[in-house]
């Protein structure tokens, strides 16, 4: 078993028209043994930037500790938030800090850039070689899975509403099929004046 | 010139034993496996993949199955997986091998299926030649014999045979390792330890049958929430003096909102008070 | 004495931290094995020609038998009159060609010359052969400087070859194919680009590890010319339409924060920003 897949967890992250949305489901397990289903893998990193994180979740939550204290210094010395893309650059830095003792974790980072609020979406595998797209990213468990299911449903400029609905056929479809993630799930979308927080009805196995 | 070596042992088959004593002693076909099985698995052409496929094939899954003073109930999951990926939701996991035997299936999907169809054949060869029903210790010893002359050579199967013969409701464990246990209850696969929890806190011998069911039924659904491997729907059967009766089949999702819902209003209830 | 203040706010920077290694060794004796990391399966060429230098990449990024990035830019920015192929372990091949790129700059600012080719191939087989083949980078360096044209190929252990044509990473040999029977000495930059571009596609067609499109990039005496997605071959031409109506998703809650309008003040135009 790879050390990834110890507590099980997918994060999916989508662009729209004028909006992204981070999605991932709310299993904490350890190995075969589901232990709670109340965990969200994305956090709001700022107003307009989220980090989607799967993998193991011990390093999940020390680096994300890193990356608040990180963000902060930087909003201290620049009076202002991170851009999601330059908070993109961080993660990747920080993970390749450990290239030869990772943190078994694979971030995705989504939110809304500069005066016009242009969508961003990145991901990295573990030791921070970034990916950047322009439809959608997808790390955890049931990536296989997400790969297809948002290759298929995705399409271009979608609004906030059919994003929220895409994004979560795609999440929980996937989810169904991998015994170690799923339990429900959780949906932010980042539009330009609002941060949408929608918990989704998944099945319970 | 003739096969005389032929006719030889021919004729030895039947000088030596009658014929009927020959068949019936079902034993004899297994003092050798009867294929030529290396006795590791095949890693030819796989290399250490070999392994992990081995360890693809078989699957998680909880079954129980318990006796009380109305007959047998035994409930089980419906998840095939392979690794993490989760191939199926809908496997029948009870094998109805006649009307009065069930066996259960944990481990390999393939040996369990094989073996107890095998046991269903011997199982009605047994009546025909008898003319009468064979029992439920006979036929899960038969299981095991079979269990036991593969020893060793990878099979995985962990099972439980249930029944009701001339000595009343009968319940047997069986695994690859050749162990046979006769038992009042029983769980068997990843998720048994979940599963006992329930049963174990749940069960009195004078429950009613739909008690029972709702107890066998409950005790899966919390093994399914709990146990990633296993999952989807929960089938139940009850097995009385006439043989067995399925009693439900329930998706697991829908089962779990219910019983939110129960439990809400049970809260409710207790707060109204 | 470091200042304890100090210490308290900031990490110490610079340099891989292993502080991690023990714990994951420790990890991989109980059975858990350490993840693969993203890798760029790759084909990546580069040609002289008679004005210059060109450099090809095929785009397809791999984490496994899974195609990661379908439209990753494998020709990596050194300096302004040299650029980088990298294949390899991606995060290796990304950070390694950064971080020499940026000690370029510096010593462009420190000399006020321009960077020679020759010394951004030593800084990468410095640090390649510090690492003794751990930073998987396999790299074709090419460009222009008052020397004239230069290619190098740098393997991960930091070897060199100083060669007219070369190609590196797994679509190699496709790729090689094509130019040992193609190749000529000062070409003219047409052939030279229709030279790389089949190379490039060879290895994208034959090589399952590369694929996608053809990145050139053209490095002159004097112009620089990136030509992301010369060609793509690979276009995706099917797509099914599915709509998913409005209110299919079940959901058990729904909450909205509406962000505060932030006022932004531009006192600073040239504030820090890591991004390009």
């Amino acid at each position: 078993m790879s050390i990834l897949e110890y507590n099980g967890g997918a994060v999916v992250a989508m662009l729209g028209k004028n909006c992204v949305a981070v999605a991932s489901d709310l299993r904490y397990g350890i190995k075969n043994t589901t232990v709670g289903c109340q965990m969200r893998k994305a956090y709001p990193i700022h107003q307009k930037c989220l980090l989607g994180m799967a993998g193991l979740a011990t390093d999940v939550q020390t680096f994300l500790e890193k990356m608040k204290f990180r963000v902060n210094m930087y909003k201290l010395r620049e009076d202002r938030d991170i851009k999601p893309s330059s908070f993109g650059n961080m993660v990747s830095s920080a993970l390749y800090e450990n290239r030869f003792g990772p943190m078994f974790l694979e971030p995705v980072i989504a939110g809304l850039e500069g005066d016009d609020n242009t969508p961003f979406i990145s991901s990295t595998d573990l030791i921070g070689a970034q990916c950047f797209t322009d439809n959608f990213v997808v790390v955890g468990t049931a990536s296989e899975a997400l790969y297809g299911m948002c290759e298929s449903l995705w399409k271009p400029e979608m609004e906030p509403e059919d994003l929220f609905e895409v994004i979560s056929q795609c999440l929980m479809a996937s989810v169904d099929r991998d015994c170690n993630s799923g339990w429900g799930g959780i949906v932010y979308i980042l539009t330009p004046d609002k941060l949408i927080t929608k918990e989704l009805k998944g099945r319970q196995d | 010139m003739s096969l005389s070596f032929l006719d030889k042992s021919y004729n030895a088959f039947h000088d030596d034993q009658s014929f009927e004593e020959a068949n019936s002693n079902t034993l004899t076909l297994y003092k050798e496996p009867g294929l030529v099985v290396p006795p590791t698995f095949n890693n030819a052409g796989f290399r250490d993949q070999s392994h992990e496929i081995a360890k693809k094939f078989a699957k998680g899954t909880t079954t129980l199955g318990f006796v009380f003073n109305k007959g047998i109930v035994i409930a089980v999951d419906s998840r095939a997986s392979m690794g993490n990926y989760i191939s199926s939701q809908n496997v029948k996991k009870v094998i109805e091998i006649n009307p009065y035997l069930l066996g259960t299936m944990a481990g390999g999907a393939a040996d369990c299926q094989f073996w107890e169809r095998y046991l269903g054949m011997q199982c009605r060869l047994y009546e025909l030649r008898n003319k009468r029903r064979i029992t439920v210790s006979a036929a899960s010893k038969l299981l095991v014999n079979i269990m036991y002359s593969y020893k060793g050579y990878g099979l995985s199967m962990g099972t439980m045979v249930a029944g009701w013969d001339h000595t009343g409701p009968n319940l047997f464990m069986v695994d690859n390792d050749g162990t046979r246990l006769k038992g009042n209850r029983f769980s068997v696969g990843s998720g048994s330890m979940f599963a006992y929890g329930v049963l174990d806190s749940g069960y009195r011998p004078d429950l009613t049958e739909e008690q029972a069911c709702e107890l066998g039924r409950r005790a899966i659904y919390h093994a399914t929430h709990r146990d990633s491997m296993s999952g989807g729907i929960i089938n139940v059967y009850l097995i009385r003096e006439d043989g067995w009766h399925k009693i439900s089949s329930t998706d697991m999702d829908h089962l779990h909102w219910n019983y939110v819902e129960d439990k809400k209003k049970e809260i409710a209830d207790r707060n109204k008070l | 004495m470091s200042n304890l203040n100090e210490e308290n706010y900031e990490e110490e920077r610079g340099g891989f931290v292993f502080d991690n290694v023990t714990r994951n060794m420790f990890m991989e004796t109980k059975g858990y094995q350490a993840p693969i990391a993203m890798k760029t399966g790759t084909t990546i060429a580069g040609v002289i020609f008679k004005g210059g230098v060109v450099l090809g990449a095929d785009t397809r990024a791999t984490n496994g038998p899974i195609v990661a990035d379908k439209n990753c830019s494998k020709i990596h920015f050194i300096a302004p009159n040299v650029y980088c192929c990298g294949a390899g372990t991606a995060a290796d091949t990304e950070n390694s060609t950064a971080l020499i790129s940026s000690k370029l700059a510096l010593h462009r600012y420190s000399t006020g010359r321009q960077t020679r080719v020759v010394t951004a191939m030593t800084l990468l087989k410095r640090m390649l052969f510090k690492y003794q083949g751990h930073v998987s980078a396999a790299l074709v360096l090419g460009g222009v400087d008052l020397d004239g044209s230069h290619l190098y190929t740098i393997y991960p252990h930091g070897s060199t070859d100083k060669l007219p044509f070369v190609t590196m990473g797994s679509g190699s040999l496709a790729a090689m194919a094509i130019f040992e029977e193609r190749f000529k000495d000062d070409m003219s930059e047409e052939e030279a680009k229709s030279l790389v571009h089949a190379g490039i596609s060879a290895g994208i067609f034959n090589d399952l590890g590369s694929g996608s499109n053809v990145d050139l990039c053209v490095i002159r005496k004097d112009s620089v010319e990136y030509l992301r997605g010369y060609d793509q071959p690979n276009e995706r031409n099917y797509r099914t339409s599915y709509v998913i109506p409005r209110g299919t998703t079940a959901t058990l809650s729904s909450t909205e924060e509406v962000l505060s309008k932030q006022l932004i003040i531009n006192e600073l135009d040239d504030r820090m920003e890591v991004a390009p």
